[in-house]
């Protein structure tokens, strides 16, 4: 079976070119073209899931090009971690295509909506079954492509528009860092390929500093894509695009393409403590910046929003922190919660038709499935003991200690009481209490919509058993299996941490219920005594308008000095070379006066002249 | 030589030139006999059998010994295989071409020596490919020549045509008096004409005065060659030969007649001057020696053929230079004198075949249509004929060397090409920026296609605008596009080949 892994993204590519053909035609059929085909690349990717478990790695490539003794490759790998990526992208990509037959119903582009996500779906499959770095980017330039399509596809929307525009620039941003890094291992390493990389830096063929340069550009990729600060403003306005679409890509496969990344490149960010702690820190400053922003936000799809970020900030704490187990094995409970979230805020705004946490409420009694189905999904994000987040962040919190960063490790466990705290306002919120915004006909979604949102809540529940300090580390010790450089299976960490995280969890849960349920606490009584803060946080610490304020208007003013050089200077020289050409240009053409003489006198004067320069320069009077 | 001997020689090497030759004159005797009115058509089938066939044959030969006939004047090596296929090819879809082009002005009368024509001026390319001496090169360089001076002239009755074919005339003689008496000088140092003989000789010269000869004997050469490649400054018949000639006829000298050309020049400059030393044996050959003419010429050519393609309003004229500026680019992967040197040459020469190829084609059709070849007269035809837009957008795309498409990895082989040895800084910047020139007039015409709007139906055209596309042009237009695209994607399919089965190093100076 792995050995036909390759097939996998074909699937929703070629479900993108029957769309592109003819989607017009089926209309609202398109659909069934798009679930049957990414239902074939999840049935393949289970397959080729359970193949790894008892087969070694597969891998295939071919001279894609050679250039003398340049030879640049092509193929695909199946290794655990692609494996395992491959299933959940392609479930998640599954489980969206079928809930957006429900929310897009009516939609007067709901063929190109579906066109879009086979391509991106393509891209993204492609990327993870990548074996060397030339191909990885390419496929991470399409996804990007993908995405821009995408967060974009409302674009009569000013905002859609923008939000679009921005996520590009943004995470291209990353990409340069990216590509240069990828030139400078390819210049080190004469090679693109994941294993030869590896295999020079083991050798110590590639100087540390050159490592660590290598690895912090990467990361800086990674950074643009997985939305880490400072490059993490796109992410809460790409919630500009419809929400399946957020689902997909911005909470449970793009943003993780960073960690993904960062991951399959570990043993490189091994080999360099900077790049490591690096990793670590942003990692660890992200997550409980944007959980702090999350505190606040009334838009429901940008809480959630900033709490993909901060989580992603954990998943880099934990890679960061040599948790490589830990940073996998969160990306993977991440998706399905995250994705379930989503999902479940996509079916609210379905029913009350606004994105204002503040006009919503009441919601429990009259969304019986959604509900709960969003308490899952909270539950689990918030690590309460039992479901899946809670073994994941558990994994990251142990790294981050027995990797000796206690501070990270502290500002870890503080963001976790964000995280509690936000999401349990979310719930509270939405769903208690009296309706405060004008509800008519609130109704629960169609069967298509929460069928999807059922397996994602099952999984919410049980993907965290798979590795557990209780019954087995199974997941981390097949992923470590036969690599035993990325670390080991389960990191052993003092049992206080896990008690100090429940705790922390439930004192989250706790407050919220305090303001928000219960109301026994005022809901001003944090705003009011430090309300600098509250409009700090709801400004987002003003990264925005700081990029507005520094960069933007610094790039402005530069640009301002550039066009004072560029009118009178580079335009002056660009009129000349241009002037230059089409002088060239006139005089060739003039030479060319339909005249054979003339042509046979150009030709002996150029023998000539080359004669005498021959003749002065190498030849007979040397 | 008695009988014996002769019958001994292992002439099956020579098959795919014994396949052409027999067509040949099956076609003449054809011709003779067939009725005045009956359609000639059916001897161009005939023709593109024999070339696929020929083609098989090629084909049969690759991965074999090096072996050569006749006092070593033929020889089959790798190179003449990998060039020759290149030749067929290419010969294949001219008559295609020609299958599909309305014959007029005089050209009626003598359709069937178009075909035959065609293919002796094929011959004559073959028989270049697989020289091993001074004599049958020259031989198969006016084997080529002369048929192709007539094509050129085959409209009898439109004066555009006879001017193309009197220009082509008068300077293809001077070109091979030039080379030819450069030749003369390297007879006269080595007494002999046979290629190898000639090195072996050259390797062991010893006086400093008798390099300088034939260091003037280079040049002489080069600037004879220079004007079968259309290398600048020995550039200037070609755009008025190409907008004179009939289509099929400049889609031939152009892809065909420039591989030959160039085939010529690697195996002189190669085994004669690659092997003479300058000043003793041991020492630098003239070659090397004399590596920055070679650049110069390249540059020059890179440079006059993009740029005076920009002020071009005719569109045969406009593909003239830009052929002039492909020969530049192919000349930097000569000068970079790498071992690489021969895969990245014929790489190129390859999607260089499909893409202008494909290009003459749609310029068939469309100047066909309208009685001109205005770059004008493309305005409009996404909305006239997208399949057709489409196709010409992709060929664009690739002359102009996007990723994606076979013209880019040509490109890009030859540019890493010029950094392998010793860099050439200068020369890879130079056709970096004049790359960028030739976008400019590449997507000016993709503006005509896509942008500009149809002209108003003039002359009761109505709805009758659209194209009709014969057999022929449909077979080289899908070979085009998927050439163009396949190597673009999997440039390996073809590289790989090369590299298993022909080890053109190995062969070329044994």
């Amino acid at each position: 079976m792995m050995e036909n892994a390759w097939l996998i993204p074909l699937f929703p590519l070629l479900s993108f070119l029957i769309l592109l053909l003819i989607g017009k035609r089926l209309r609202e059929a398109s659909a069934y073209v798009g679930i049957l085909l990414t239902l074939a690349s999840l049935v393949f990717s289970i397959l080729v899931l359970f193949e790894r478990f008892t087969e070694p790695t597969y891998i295939t490539k071919f001279d894609w090009l050679t250039i003398g003794d340049l030879h640049l490759t092509a193929g695909f790998e199946v290794n655990q971690l692609n494996a395992l990526m491959l299933f959940i992208v392609s479930l998640v990509s599954f489980l969206v295509h079928t809930y957006s037959k429900g929310y897009m119903h009516g939609d007067e582009r709901f063929p190109v909506f579906y066109a879009y996500l086979g391509l991106f779906t393509f891209a993204m499959l492609g990327l993870v079954i990548s074996p060397n770095l030339l191909q990885t980017y390419i496929f991470w330039e399409l996804v990007g492509v993908g995405s821009f399509l995408l967060i974009g596809f409302y674009f009569y929307k000013e905002e859609a528009k923008a939000a679009a525009k921005k996520a590009f620039i943004m995470t291209r941003i990353g990409d340069v860092g990216l590509f240069i890094g990828m030139i400078l291992i390819f210049w080190q390493t004469k090679s693109f390929e994941y294993s030869e990389i590896f295999r020079a830096v083991e050798a110590g063929a590639v100087s540390q500093t050159m490592i660590t340069l290598t690895a912090i550009l990467i990361f800086i990729g990674a950074v643009g894509k997985s939305g880490q600060f400072p490059l993490h403003t796109w992410l809460p306005d790409a919630m500009e695009g419809p929400t399946p679409v957020s689902a997909l890509i911005h909470a449970a496969t793009m943003v993780a393409a960073g960690v993904y990344l960062v991951a399959a490149l570990f043993p490189l960010f091994q080999a360099s403590q900077t790049a490591l702690l690096t990793v670590a820190t942003i990692g660890a400053f992200t997550a409980i910046f944007a959980a702090s922003i999350g505190l606040v936000q009334t838009d429901i799809k940008r809480v959630l929003a900033y709490s993909t970020v901060s989580q992603l900030g954990y998943m880099m704490l934990a890679l960061g922190s040599a948790g490589y187990v830990a940073g996998v094995f969160h990306l993977m409970t991440h998706a399905f919660f995250k994705a379930l979230l989503f999902l479940a805020a996509g079916s609210v705004i379905h029913a009350v038709h606004t994105q204002n946490i503040e006009e919503m409420g009441g919601l429990w009694k009259k969304l019986k499935f959604t509900g709960p189905l969003f308490l899952i999904g909270t539950l689990a994000i918030s690590g309460v003991p039992g479901l899946s987040g809670f073994f994941s962040k558990d994994e990251i919190l142990v790294a981050a200690w027995e990797g000796g960063h206690p501070v990270l490790f502290l500002l870890a466990l503080i963001a976790a009481f964000f995280t509690a705290f936000y999401m349990f306002r979310l719930f509270f919120l939405v769903f208690t209490g009296e309706a405060r915004g004008e509800q008519k006909h609130v109704h629960e979604s169609p069967s298509l919509m929460t069928l999807p949102m059922l397996v994602l809540g099952v999984l919410a529940i049980i993907g965290g058993y798979v590795n557990t300090p209780w019954f087995g580390s199974f997941l981390g010790d097949w992923l470590v299996d036969g690599n035993e450089a990325l670390g080991h299976g389960h990191i052993e960490g003092p049992a206080w941490i896990m008690i100090a995280a429940t705790v922390v969890s439930l004192l989250g849960i706790y407050l919220a219920w305090l303001i928000y349920g219960k109301r026994s606490v005022a809901r001003d009584w944090l705003s009011g005594a430090g309300g600098t803060l509250h409009t700090i946080l709801l400004n987002k610490y003003y990264v925005d308008e700081f990029y507005q304020l520094i960069v933007v208007n610094f790039v402005k003013g530069f640009s301002y000095f550039l066009r004072f050089i560029d009118v009178f200077l580079v335009e002056g020289i660009v009129k000349g070379v241009a002037g230059f050409v089409q002088g060239l240009g006139i005089t060739g053409s003039k030479m060319q006066n339909g005249q054979v003489q003339t042509y046979g006198a150009v030709a002996f004067i150029g023998l000539a002249v080359l004669a005498v320069i021959f003749a002065l320069t190498g030849g007979y009077l040397k | 030589m008695s009988f014996d001997q002769f019958q001994s020689l292992n002439w099956s090497i020579m098959t795919p030139e014994f396949i052409i030759l027999a067509v040949i004159a099956i076609l003449v005797i054809m011709d003779l006999f067939m009725p005045k009115h009956m359609d000639r058509k059916i001897l161009g089938w005939i023709g593109i059998a024999a070339i696929l066939a020929a083609m098989v044959s090629v084909f049969g030969m690759a991965g074999g010994h090096v072996e050569s006939i006749l006092h070593d004047t033929f020889r089959l090596d790798s190179f003449a295989i990998a060039f020759k296929l290149l030749i067929l090819g290419g010969g294949a879809l001219v008559l295609f071409l020609a299958t599909s082009y309305k014959a007029t002005d005089g050209l009626e009368r003598y359709t069937g020596e178009f075909y035959y024509l065609l293919l002796s001026a094929l011959l004559g390319a073959m028989v270049m490919t697989s020289s091993g001496d001074l004599i049958t090169l020259y031989i198969g360089l006016e084997l080529l020549s002369i048929p192709s001076y007539i094509l050129a002239g085959i409209q009898k009755d439109r004066l555009n045509s006879n001017e193309s074919a009197m220009k082509y005339v008068i300077n293809g003689g001077i070109s091979s008096a030039i080379a030819l008496f450069g030749m003369s000088y390297v007879y006269g140092l080595t007494g002999s004409t046979n290629l190898l003989e000639i090195a072996g000789q050259l390797s062991m010269l010893m006086d400093g005065q008798q390099a300088y000869l034939l260091g003037l004997s280079f040049l002489m050469i080069l600037v004879g060659l220079g004007f079968k490649l259309a290398a600048a400054p020995f550039h200037m018949w070609a755009p008025d030969v190409y907008q004179g000639a009939p289509t099929p006829v400049t889609a031939f000298l152009s892809v065909v007649s420039k591989t030959a050309g160039f085939v010529i020049v690697v195996r002189i400059l190669l085994t004669v001057f690659g092997s003479a030393a300058t000043n003793g044996p041991g020492s630098i050959p003239i070659l090397l020696d004399m590596q920055n003419y070679l650049a110069v010429i390249a540059a020059a050519t890179m440079i006059i053929g993009n740029v005076v393609a920009l002020r071009q309003s005719d569109i045969k004229r406009m593909f003239a230079y830009s052929s002039i500026a492909h020969a530049g680019y192919l000349l930097v992967a000569v000068t970079t004198l790498t071992s690489n040197m021969f895969y990245s040459i014929w790489f190129y020469l390859l999607a260089y075949l499909f893409m202008n190829m494909g290009a003459f084609a749609v310029i068939q059709v469309v100047s066909e249509k309208t009685g001109s070849t205005k770059i004008a007269d493309f305005a409009g035809l996404y909305r006239r004929s997208p399949w057709l837009a489409v196709t010409m957008g992709i060929l664009l795309i690739s002359l102009a060397g996007f990723p994606g498409t076979a013209g880019f990895i040509g490109k890009l082989n030859i540019f890493v090409g010029a950094f392998a040895g010793q860099p050439h800084y200068v020369l890879a910047s130079v056709m970096i920026a004049t790359t960028v020139v030739s976008y400019f007039y590449y997507f000016g015409v993709m503006t005509q296609i896509f942008f500009r709007p149809a002209p108003a139906a003039s002359e009761g055209e109505g709805e009758g605008s659209k194209f009709n596309l014969p057999f022929g042009i449909v077979v080289v237009l899908i070979v085009a596009v998927v050439g163009s695209v396949l190597f673009g994607i999997m440039p390996n399919i073809a590289l790989d080949f090369m590299h298993n089965n022909l080890d053109i190093v190995q062969d070329f100076f044994s």
